[in-house]
């Protein structure tokens, strides 16, 4: 894996130095954090706002699921689990499975007194 | 490791094998498998506190909403915000150490390290707020704003365990980006240790998930 050319150290930016095939490399690259970043940047606007209105009762239900989808676009974009071998997928999911255990037990208990 | 097209690594990036690995891509399926063994037990200690912060909420909705009022809604979004700021940044890192352009690399982990040091800094201010405000009910010298609520001391005293403890993790994770960052700015660190930011940056947005879930549970769904 070792190759023999060096890393980039060269690359310092301004952008508008960089050639075509530097600014292709960047676009492809950067592509799927920044659309991560401004998803979840809607999303938490979302929140914030149901939070500071309150628009209707049982507000919160919504809350939680649009925070789902959040952990969810972490997860498999900024974490990249989508990409990992089935056993570190195995792994994420397995943690999140005993979450799930932990919390659904627990509040059917509190919820059904 | 199977990434996509974008996130082979350039040349002149890679990973120096160590000897217990029969092949680089063994090693660097152990280092993922390793850090993800840990961030799921991680996950488990903070799952436990926000289920009990759910619990409260069952139990004492509104000694719970009396003392969610008093935290700061505001600064918590802001907090929010400066974290998936921080994500970006490191994931810009991750993305310039697969690209070999190390300098652009270093600078976005040090911008990581900033952001991670402004949360702490308006997470510090929350704090203050709070005491002037009287609201820290473990503080014997000092009366409790809502001393005529009991139940309100056990959903604070829940928020600062779970927020101190992420800010633990966060003042952890900036000490260790800070130490990495100053040996990835050496040359040839990235023909040698490229899957050192990748694991790394596996903690970082796993500390901003924390987050992401804490300011709903904590701030928003009980108000």
């Amino acid at each position: 894996m070792i190759g023999e050319r060096g890393p980039r150290d060269d690359v310092v930016t301004p952008l508008r130095s960089l050639g075509p095939e530097d600014r292709a490399l960047l676009r492809r690259h950067l592509r799927a954090p920044i659309l991560t970043f401004l998803a979840l940047l809607g999303l938490l606007a979302v929140n914030v706002t149901l939070g500071a209105t309150l628009p209707f009762a049982h507000v919160w239900v919504v809350e939680l699921l649009v925070v789902t989808v959040m952990v969810a676009i972490i997860l498999l974009v900024s974490m990249e689990v989508r990409r990992e071998p089935p056993l570190v997928r195995l792994f994420a999911g397995l943690g999140f499975f005993w979450v799930a255990i932990l919390m659904g037990m627990t509040l059917t208990d509190y919820l059904a007194r | 490791m199977s990434r996509g097209a974008e996130a082979q690594p350039a040349a002149g990036v890679g990973v120096a094998r160590v000897a217990h690995f029969a092949t680089v891509e063994q090693q660097r399926h152990a280092a993922v498998l390793g850090i993800w063994a840990w961030l799921v037990t991680e996950l488990l200690l903070f799952a436990a506190l926000f289920l009990v912060a759910l619990i409260l909420r069952v139990q004492h909705p509104e000694a719970v909403r009396a003392a969610a009022l008093h935290l700061k809604f505001w600064v918590g979004a802001v907090n929010t915000v400066v974290l998936i700021c921080s994500s970006l940044t490191m994931s810009m890192a991750i993305a310039f150490s697969r690209m070999g352009w190390q300098r652009a690399m270093v600078r976005a982990m040090l911008a990581t390290a900033a952001l991670g040091s402004l949360f702490l800094v308006l997470k510090g201010y929350e704090y203050y707020a709070d005491y002037e405000e009287h609201m820290m009910p473990f503080l014997t010298v000092r009366p409790y704003a809502l001393a005529e609520t009991p139940a309100t001391r056990l959903f604070v005293n829940l928020y600062y365990v779970a927020t101190s403890l992420h800010g633990l993790h966060l003042f952890t994770g900036i000490s260790i980006l800070l130490g990495m960052t100053w040996m990835a700015a050496k040359p040839g660190f990235l023909s040698r240790h490229q899957n050192w930011i990748e694991v790394y940056g596996l903690y970082w947005h796993f500390i901003d998930l924390i987050w992401i879930l804490a300011f709903p549970i904590l701030y928003v769904v009980n108000r």
